[in-house]
């Protein structure tokens, strides 16, 4: 197979055009933040019950069924919030937004209550009715938001020295804005798609902002090993050569971590889905921003001070 | 064969084997029938778990718990000549530290400097200067958490669950984890409950009917003050539900009052009312429900489900410290035979307190209350010697069983709330690690046919490398204990696609120099050289990423961590050293004109 091999695209002469698509994603990314991300209950505090059924349900029944809720000696109307299906028509996810004055075992208390309420379609044994069942205070999930920016934040800084001292702070300056240009971008599409952010989005996150860089590194590789060659002058043409050089390995290395990624997609049931579809995101928008932003910043970078 | 290639041979295999070695307790252990499973004997199934890829919570279902001291209330527990200064002080302390991250002795101080609260009026005992004091409070805090734990650690033990772990976290939380618990209700309640056993006197008829009337007067009075208020005047609604008024919300049983469970949040409204509380604190005296529900037919010949109120004095004769043990057993004779029961031991001392608090009680009642519901309210017939006593009025064998152990382990010095929980149930785990597994060897298939497709011979190589990365990733896994949770599965599918990577970059640099002219050897030798920089780079920044992700997050997110850095470590080590040796040998038994790349 040789279809990638001994390509001479010219790159950076799509530059200004890569420059005006990111930018575009991005202003329309940072717009769809402002207007809310879906933060899941690791975040915002809340509860999550996943429930199995014997019997297929209808969300509605849920709903009515979750009008009035008696817990400790409170009376609640939940029959408004999020109730969906997850995975099949018998098994139900319903996210609570945390509550003013949570009773003690508040999702306890809600189980039971539908449990109690559709005696024909539960199965017998309560604890098999029970898929999953996560409560979040408030105060813990604003910790929780605090640690996953820390986290972020601390992954870009050390980074950027590592890069720094591996090769220059030119090269460091490129990859970290590459960096948070697939953050925002990702983000902006969790933004569109309404996907939940969860504790292991964050996780994708991470190895996205590892990935993206992986790339990165092995055009910027090049792009050091050519200066060497051609006396440390850097040129649009230089980066050019060291995109296509490594271009085929980019594409091949994506393809096959992609492959995996839609495996995941397709069988790896509900509660892994968010996590591969920020990966899907990620590798698409990090393997394109390799080439267009950390290759063509840096480009841009030595042209104005030199 | 020359040397140095035997020598890599060996120190290959031995790693190799080393990996085997490694998961060989995990096999055995997955290739168990459950009949066998359920007959290890206890030193067998210590060997396996120790030896053992641990599966993460996640996977094996359980319970994930973090308990956090309720501080305000150990502090107005503290607190000395409360006054309602105090409690207002308190009360906006505990609202804002519900949705504030920040420690809460700083708060305190906070708050206290802005209320203008002269804390040495309140914690003379504990120091004379603000300073002091809360040194003192900021210790009796950290006490009180390590007593919790001691505790709780009591309960996981008589409970009986397979690995518990049980640890601080921060000075006033503390995290309990317990795989294979089935019964999330039950464990839940098992760790929480504060187990406070108080033994209370309860009001006679006429006192408590002279207070009825007296909150029913108070009542009245709220309403005619609500009234006043405009914005009140057209909210009907709010004011029929206060216009029923206190007795109107009771129902007679027997001797006993009762009241009907859709009006118990009426209930507390009126209990909480400022006028109510302080005609109830005149008076030493508070109410109390029952512990559980019972179903009655009402006069309309409905059933309706009601829970017994009692009218008490607000001062306990005795408190769970002096029980010496406590038991299961099931009732032998009377109304009640066949049910589970709490039969109490207490100690020396208490003995001598129930003998003379029976003594001096005859033919009044005293209830047996339990976390602030009461259990049971019998006559005291006559003195009681030798400290026994029975506590009845339990649901189930389980629940009399649960609360003896709780008991027996002592009461929390302070409450504790949950701030954080999430429950897997068995199905759910099952379920992630069979689709789990199934993507894995799905996506495994899909990229070697690639690989192989794609570089033909080469790929085959590659291949191999691709296959024993994972081997030996999970056998690290194993010699590390470590513990693999569900996106810690999702880290090994990515690496799977990952750890292709160092191969495809040394593979590319081969053709390139083979390109270049290279001879087939020269050109394996330059490929390898050449790209080593850039994969350990490469590798190295998804490293720091991965060591981030460990120091932040919690269960789960560190088994992705975990996973996903020694993934890049064992894929570095099979994608250079083990391909190398695999390129060197070949080209070493004969000159290969054509590389199949």
């Amino acid at each position: 197979m040789k279809f990638i091999e001994n390509t001479k695209i010219k790159f950076m002469s799509f530059k200004k055009v890569g420059f005006a698509l990111s930018a575009t994603l991005g202003a329309g990314s940072l717009f769809l933040l402002m207007l809310g991300l879906n933060l899941g209950i690791d975040f915002k505090g809340g509860t999550a019950i996943g429930l199995s059924f014997d019997k297929e349900v209808s969300i509605q029944e849920i709903r009515s069924v979750m009008e009035s809720i008696s817990v400790g000696d409170q009376e609640f109307n939940l029959s408004t919030e999020e109730i969906k299906y997850f995975g099949s028509n018998k098994e139900i996810m319903i996210k609570i937004k945390s509550q003013d004055n949570t009773p003690e075992n508040f999702g306890q208390g809600i189980v039971n209550h539908i449990y109690k309420s559709m005696p024909t379609k539960v199965p017998e044994d309560k604890n098999m009715f029970i898929l999953s069942l996560g409560a979040v205070s408030p105060k813990v999930g604003s910790e929780l938001s605090g640690k996953a920016f820390w986290s972020i934040v601390s992954a870009l800084v050390l980074i950027l020295f590592y890069i720094s001292i591996r090769f220059e702070f030119k090269f460091a300056v490129g990859a970290i804005l590459a960096l948070v240009h697939d953050i925002i971008i990702t983000l902006g599409i969790f933004s569109l798609t309404g996907y939940e952010i969860t504790l292991s989005t964050v996780a994708a996150f991470l190895t996205i902002v590892g990935y993206s860089l992986n790339d990165t590194i092995v055009i910027l590789d090049r792009v050091r090993e050519n200066m060497k060659s051609s006396g440390t002058v850097l040129f649009e043409s230089t980066i050019n050569k060291s995109i296509n050089q490594s271009l085929s390995r980019t594409l091949i290395t994506s393809l096959t971590t992609l492959f995996v990624i839609v495996v995941l997609l397709m069988y790896g049931g509900e509660v892994i889905r968010p996590f591969a579809f920020t990966m899907l995101v990620g590798v698409i928008v990090g393997t394109y921003s390799s080439i267009y932003i950390a290759s063509a910043l840096l480009a841009t970078i030595y042209k104005s001070s030199n | 064969m020359n040397n140095t290639l035997r020598t890599r041979l060996l120190s290959i295999l031995f790693i190799f084997g080393l990996g085997i070695y490694a998961l060989l307790p995990s096999i055995r252990y997955q290739l168990l029938s459950d009949d066998a499973k359920n007959n290890l004997s206890q030193d067998e199934l210590t060997y396996f778990e120790s030896k053992s890829i641990k599966q993460g919570l996640d996977l094996k279902g359980g319970i994930y718990i973090v308990l956090e001291v309720d501080l305000p209330q150990l502090i107005n527990t503290l607190a000395k000549n409360k006054d309602k200064k105090f409690d207002k002080f308190l009360e906006e302390l505990s609202k804002d530290y519900k949705n504030n991250s920040t420690d809460f002795f700083t708060l305190f101080e906070e708050k206290a400097l802005e209320k203008d609260l002269k804390l040495p009026k309140y914690f003379i005992s504990y120091g004379k200067t603000k300073d002091q004091i809360i040194e003192q409070l900021n210790l009796e805090s950290a006490d009180s958490i390590n007593r919790i734990i001691e505790i709780i650690q009591n309960r996981v033990d008589q409970f009986g669950v397979a690995e518990p772990t049980i640890q601080k976290q921060g000075n006033n939380r503390v995290i309990v984890e317990l795989a294979g618990v089935q019964d999330s209700e039950r464990a839940r309640d098992l760790l929480q409950s504060t187990a406070l056993l108080e033994l209370m006197i309860v009001k006679d008829i006429e006192s408590t009917n002279t207070i009825v009337r007296q909150i029913d007067n108070l009542a009245a009075m709220n309403i005619e003050k609500t009234n006043d208020d405009v914005d009140q005047l057209f909210d009907t609604n709010n004011s029929d539900e206060n216009g029923l008024g206190f007795s109107s919300l009771l129902i007679a049983v027997g001797s006993d009052l009762a009241i009907s469970t859709s009006n118990l949040s009426k209930l507390q409204n009126i209990l909480n009312q400022d006028n109510v509380k302080q005609v109830l604190d005149a008076t030493g005296s508070l109410f109390l429900t029952g512990n559980s529900a019972i179903t009655l037919i009402n006069d309309f010949g409905e059933e309706e489900e009601i829970y017994l109120l009692y009218h008490l004095v607000d001062n306990a004769e005795l408190t769970g410290g002096v029980i010496e043990d406590a038991q299961m057993r099931l009732s032998q004779s009377g109304v009640s035979a066949g049910q589970a029961t709490v039969q109490v031991e207490m100690s020396n001392e208490g003995s001598r307190e129930w003998a003379r608090i029976t003594g001096s009680n005859i033919n009044k009642r005293i209830a047996i209350v339990l976390d602030k519901k009461v259990h049971m309210a019998p006559v005291i017939r006559s003195q009681i010697f030798g400290g026994g006593t029975v506590i009845e009025g339990m649901d189930s064998i389980q629940e009399a069983e649960d609360i003896a152990i709780v008991l027996r382990a002592g009461s929390l010095p302070v409450p504790v709330t949950i701030q954080e929980e999430r429950t897997v149930g068995a199905s759910l785990g099952a379920d992630s690690v069979s689709k789990g597994t199934y993507s894995m060897l799905v996506g495994l298939f899909i990229v070697i046919l690639f690989i192989i497709f794609y570089y033909k011979l080469s790929g085959f190589i590659a291949s191999f490398a691709v296959i024993w990365t994972l081997i030996l990733l999970l056998g690290v896994l194993a010699l590390l204990g470590a513990t693999l949770t569900l996106p810690g599965i999702a880290g090994l599918i990515l690496t799977v696609g990952m750890s292709v990577d160092a191969n495809v970059i040394i593979f590319e640099r081969i053709k390139e120099e083979l390109r270049n002219g290279k001879s087939v050897r020269s050109a394996i030798d330059a490929g390898y050289e050449r790209a080593i920089t850039t994969i350990v780079d490469a590798n190295l920044t998804t490293g720091i990423a991965a060591a981030v992700l460990y120091q932040y997050g919690s269960g789960p997110i560190k088994g992705f961590a975990t996973v996903l850095f020694w993934g890049i470590i064992v894929s570095m080590f099979t994608a250079i050293i083990v391909t190398r040796f695999i390129f060197d040998y070949v080209t070493s038994k004969r000159t290969i004109e054509e590389l199949s790349i």
